[in-house]
């Protein structure tokens, strides 16, 4: 592992100094006043880009201001080292929108193989997607580059199947066919029958398995499924930068986000439920919680800051939207009303629910 | 030469954490470079009991992944500069860090601190495992029980294995008065079962579970309290000092006049 990785900077902490913003929007007198601490444009795990805000933290300021100096600057009092600028400088270039062009000259020298490693941190998001195409019921599991095969992250794509499947119980049709798509992920007999016994706990057919390995092929085939031999897509990652991919269809789910749970979709998430404190959910479209928001919410993850988070009861440990992030006030409300979060040039706001849908979304709407 | 120490107990609930906290409250306070290192992934308290949970971004887990810099994931506390907490995962297992890693970060964080507290859970497996990889010394944490203490023992013995030789004891949640009434294992019990140097003695406290769920460790709280001080002489105990010992065993109304006696001197 590259010690570079781990040194320690001069600035310690990108959370210490934290500025109030009064986050209701609309202040009449019957509105108590509710402050959330804004710690805006810390860097985010999936919001990709360095925003140029004018209250941006020290930290990220210097970041840019090495940025535009160059890249081979490494005196003592440079904050990222060496090896950690080029991650900046990758993160950048996978983000045209926030890249500025006076930058694009010391993006050149970035290696191919570096540019691999950087593709494997993003798709380590991807989580098990139950979802409906042309009529077909699909079970996608990660591909291995995604998420490497092994005991550990076989027992973690099991649990996050049953809590999507759980999730969706009520409305699902008693019956229905399922095609599970294994991309190139290692599955032995064993695998698919515990698979199968969990479908059918929740009245699910498994008929077909689309894959790409030759063992998970013979192992369906034995077990007497119909075998989908699929060619891996190669994907080129000059190719996923270039055309940014639509959002997925919007998950739709019935449960408690308990601590320690985590929802990761690429696309709007619906939780009619609540989250927890310790709970998190990280979506690169809206939140939407029918329920109580009390863990983190992470809307707009990719960095699209249009988007917004809405609860019944707006209680989080943490908001972030895009590269925003904001902090739950020290004292919490008595009363709670329908909210919604949204990003405004002063970091995250939230305003009603009632007066949001008047004001901001025409707003938000002209905009565009 | 920076202090590398685990707290752990092997019995869970016997207040590793809330020792973490406050100890390195304490040393923060004795002008000492402290971080605070929560190994307890997947079910993580430290963050809480420091009241810093709603300021994680990162953990220790984007870390390893290089997702972040390490001094992203540290989380500053507000009240106290000299302290920083590096942050578990709560999403993950016990499973998500080898001892390897854990001795990476430590070792990372040994250039810039003092002292570096290391928080592990409760058991003796992997979490276990990672939490004493990287450490020089260790406080043993045991309630006056059985149980505890049985534990605790089989601890002592796996991290003299593992070449951890620096090994001290708390007594924590001591009560003075079923001590004297022979309800309860004395000091002196325990110390005869476990034979380690006795570091510190912390009498069972209510004020300890309120400042428990505010997220302010006692040692921070303006009003005095012998569990507060038990806390701050371990700390000086940690710095080389010799500092005697509180008088618990003495008669319970004896605690009492011992806090009215702190408040008047604070008051006066």
């Amino acid at each position: 592992m590259n010690s570079d990785h781990l040194s320690l900077s001069p600035v310690t902490c990108h959370l210490s100094p934290v500025p109030y913003f009064q986050l209701r929007m609309n202040s009449d007198s019957t509105n108590s006043s509710n402050d959330f601490q804004q710690d805006s444009n810390s860097q985010l795990p999936g919001g990709k880009s360095i925003s140029k805000q004018a209250d941006v933290e020290e930290n990220i300021a210097k970041t840019a201001s090495i940025l535009a100096d160059s890249t081979d600057d490494t005196d003592s009092n440079s904050i990222i080292p060496n090896a950690d600028l080029n991650s900046v400088l990758l993160y950048l270039q996978a983000n045209a929108v926030s890249t500025n062009a006076e930058y694009n000259s010391n993006l050149s020298d970035v290696s191919n193989n570096e540019l691999g490693l950087l593709e494997e941190k993003i798709n380590h998001k991807i989580q098990v997607q139950l979802k409906t195409e042309e009529g077909r019921l699909l079970l996608i599991l990660p591909t291995e580059s995604q998420v490497p095969g092994s005991e550990i992250s076989w027992s973690e794509i099991w649990q996050q199947m049953k809590q999507r499947l759980n999730g969706s119980d009520r409305l699902r049709i008693p019956n229905t066919i399922v095609h599970l798509v294994a991309q190139d992920r290692l599955l032995d007999s064993r695998q698919l029958q515990q698979l199968e016994e969990t479908l059918n706990e929740v009245q699910l057919q498994l008929k077909s398995v689309a894959t790409s390995r030759r063992q998970t092929a013979i192992a369906a085939c034995t077990l007497g499924y119909s075998v989908e031999q699929i060619q891996l897509q190669i994907s080129f990652t000059t190719d996923l930068q270039a055309t940014p991919k639509a959002l997925a269809d919007a998950l739709y789910l019935e449960m408690t986000v308990r601590s320690g749970g985590e929802i990761r979709h690429p696309g709007t998430v619906i939780i009619l439920g609540d989250i927890n404190p310790g709970g998190i959910v990280v979506a690169d479209g809206d939140i939407l919680v029918w329920g109580r928001l009390r863990g983190v919410a992470h809307a707009g993850a990719t960095g699209n800051r249009e988007c917004i988070i809405m609860a019944l009861q707006m209680e989080p440990t943490q908001l972030r939207i895009a590269d925003a992030v904001a902090r739950a006030p020290e004292k919490s409300l008595r009363q709670f009303s329908p909210e919604v979060a949204y990003i405004t040039s002063q970091g995250i706001r939230i305003s009603k629910a009632a007066d949001f849908s008047r004001n901001q979304l025409s707003k938000i709407n002209q905009s565009l | 030469m920076t202090r590398i120490i685990v707290t752990t107990s092997g019995k869970g609930g016997v207040g590793k954490t809330t020792v973490s906290a406050n100890l390195g409250m304490a040393l923060a306070k004795l002008g000492r470079q402290v971080a605070l290192v929560d190994a307890d992934f997947g079910l993580r308290n430290l963050d809480l009991l420091l009241g810093l949970e709603n300021r994680i971004v990162y953990t220790a887990v984007e870390v390893l992944a290089r997702e972040c810099r390490l001094d992203q994931a540290l989380v500053k506390d507000k009240r106290q500069p000299n302290l920083v907490l590096l942050p578990a995962a709560q999403n993950r297992s016990k499973d998500a860090v080898t001892p390897d890693q854990m001795k990476l970060l430590v070792n990372a964080l040994a250039k810039k601190y003092q002292y570096i507290l290391i928080d592990s859970p409760a058991g003796i497996e992997m979490g276990f495992k990672n939490a004493i990889a990287p450490a020089k010394e260790a406080l043993i944490v045991t309630t006056p029980e059985i149980s505890a203490v049985r534990d605790a023992d089989r601890v002592v013995g796996l991290l003299e294995a593992q070449g951890v030789n620096k090994i001290h004891l708390i007594i924590n949640r001591i009560r003075p008065a079923m001590v004297q009434a022979n309800d309860m294992m004395s000091v002196q019990d325990v110390q005869e079962l476990l034979a380690i140097p006795l570091i510190g003695v912390i009498p069972d406290d209510e004020r300890v579970i309120v400042s428990t769920n505010r997220g302010e460790p006692l040692v921070l709280s303006d009003t005095p309290s012998i569990a507060a001080l038990a806390f701050e002489n371990i700390a000086r105990r940690l710095e080389g000092q010799t500092v005697e010992f509180l008088e618990l065993d003495s008669p319970n109304d004896n605690i009492f006049s011992r806090l009215r006696k702190l408040l008047w001197t604070k008051i006066v």
